[in-house]
């Protein structure tokens, strides 16, 4: 059994509060959590029931015009320019008035991009030490699974974290949250992102957003035009398919009418549209990602799927998923919306906290050092059992 | 300006940030202080808080490390300043 409160919150209150701070990629977001201290939390495994409140949720994304990618550099100076005024509205918001009453101040500690990373953290250290508030550095990917088990309420799902930067089908096992699976080259998001690039669609809401948006119009969607389908073993593979799938968009663009899969050799005439090869793009990165969730189900014996990661807010994922877990015997499947699937400060708070309420808090600064690598699985899960 | 270390690095700059009190100016060797420099053979950073005032001594191989290193460095220190600002 778990005892999550063994560190009772500041200035004997019956609730703790937690500010969390994401800036691993280009979403710069601030979030404030409050949990109540409750006498059930002191011996059980209810870590994804800590009855959280959300205090605040701000979020400011960099965008990129249409064709660009997010550079680090930039997106630093984005986080920079916005860190100080995002913490000041989410303290307007959740209503606290003296800083110094939050029991922590949480920060992503990795993995992500260096130059955001880095830009956030300089500010949580000035923080701390104005306010005289420890505080905890959280590991990404850990924070979006906490954040999903509270807000689901799933207790030991296969997490399936699919994102730009990370695509990981992911099981509890023994205080650690082991990889199953994972992307050999690049990840999910990054493979829709670029794709988006290549089409110079917006990037504004996300890139792949706005490749789900055009796969509905797809009219064609029996007959899907063929892309390579990488799945080794538990793994992934996706950056072939993402050279295949530009090199189609970019004949349909140079109407390049040689290339008989787009285009009638008699006629000339065009046969797969742009709607056509995202709709394509979309079954078969989601059918693979559904393969390797479903082995790993089979493997630990759970029938729960908990989606998480900006990936995870696609609606077609999500259908997909959930007709693989109907297929199986008392199947769910956990999603959550784009409030808290997109990288957010809440979930940092969350998952931060869950450390704090453990014990698990940086005594000195020099331990909050960034990284860019940082694996979920090199997490100590003590919050479980 | 004299070499800090007594090495051999012979680009040098020397900053001094003026803060409202000596606590601020501490605040910010705090913050600055943990972060590991890339190439620490090439670059090297030193931070100490003289009163109020943040004082810091850059040393590298070249004119060209000593921008990016001093530039990089001043972007967070205006992070600092700017978040001592709002929240004191």
């Amino acid at each position: 059994m778990v005892n999550l409160n063994q560190y009772p919150p500041k200035n004997g209150r019956n609730y703790y509060l937690a500010l969390g701070l994401e800036g691993s990629a280009n979403k710069l977001g601030v979030g404030i959590v409050k949990h109540p201290l409750l006498p059930k939390h002191a011996d059980s495994d209810l870590s994804h029931h800590c009855e959280m409140e959300i205090l605040s949720n701000v979020r400011d994304t960099y965008v990129t015009p249409p064709g660009e990618g997010f550079l680090p550099r930039d997106t630093a100076r984005h986080h920079r320019n916005w860190a100080v005024r995002l913490v000041r509205l989410a303290l307007k918001e959740a209503g606290i008035s003296d800083p110094s009453e939050l029991d922590t101040i949480c920060f992503t500690k990795g993995p992500g991009m260096g130059a955001p990373l880095h830009s956030v953290v300089v500010m949580a250290r000035t923080l701390s030490v104005m306010w005289d508030v420890p505080l905890v550095g959280v590991n990404h990917c850990v924070g979006h699974i906490e954040m999903g088990r509270e807000i689901t309420k799933a207790e030991n799902p296969v997490v399936l974290y699919v994102s730009g930067g990370n695509t990981q089908v992911i099981a509890y096992s023994e205080n650690c949250y082991r990889i199953f699976g994972e992307t050999l080259d690049i990840a999910i998001g990054n493979c829709l992102d670029r794709f988006a690039r290549t089409l110079r669609i917006p990037n504004e809401p996300s890139p792949g957003y706005n490749i789900e948006q055009l796969a509905y119009k797809c009219k064609n969607k029996d007959c899907l035009v063929e892309l390579p389908y990488t799945v080794k073993g538990m793994d992934l593979s996706m950056s072939g398919i993402l050279g295949y799938v530009d090199s189609l968009a970019k004949d349909l663009f140079n109407k390049n009418t040689k290339n008989k899969l787009l285009f009638d050799s008699q006629t000339g005439q065009q046969l797969v549209t742009v709607e056509d090869l995202c709709y394509s793009l979309q079954e078969n990165l989601f059918a693979m990602l559904v393969e390797i969730t479903e082995r790993a189900m089979a493997h630990v014996n759970s029938n729960q799927v908990l989606i998480v990661g900006g990936v995870g807010c696609n609606v077609r994922l999500q259908e997909m998923m959930a007709s693989m877990c109907r297929d199986r015997s008392n199947g769910q499947v956990h999603a959550t919306d784009e409030r808290f699937c997109i990288d957010n400060g809440v979930m940092i708070a969350q998952a931060g906290l869950l450390q704090f309420r453990m014990g698990n808090t940086i005594n000195d600064l020099a331990e909050t050092v960034v990284t860019q690598k940082f694996r979920t699985d090199e997490v100590y899960v003590a919050w479980r059992e | 300006m004299k070499s800090v270390r007594g090495s051999d690095l012979p680009y040098v700059l020397y900053l001094e940030i003026p803060f409202e009190t000596a606590a601020q100016a501490n605040t910010a060797v705090k913050v600055l202080s943990p972060d590991p420099i890339l190439k620490p053979q090439d670059f090297h950073v030193r931070y100490v808080a003289d009163g109020s005032k943040l004082c810091v001594d850059f040393e590298s191989v070249d004119d060209r490390v000593l921008r990016v290193g001093v530039s990089s460095i001043i972007e967070s220190i205006k992070t600092v300043v700017e978040t001592i600002d709002e929240f004191s």
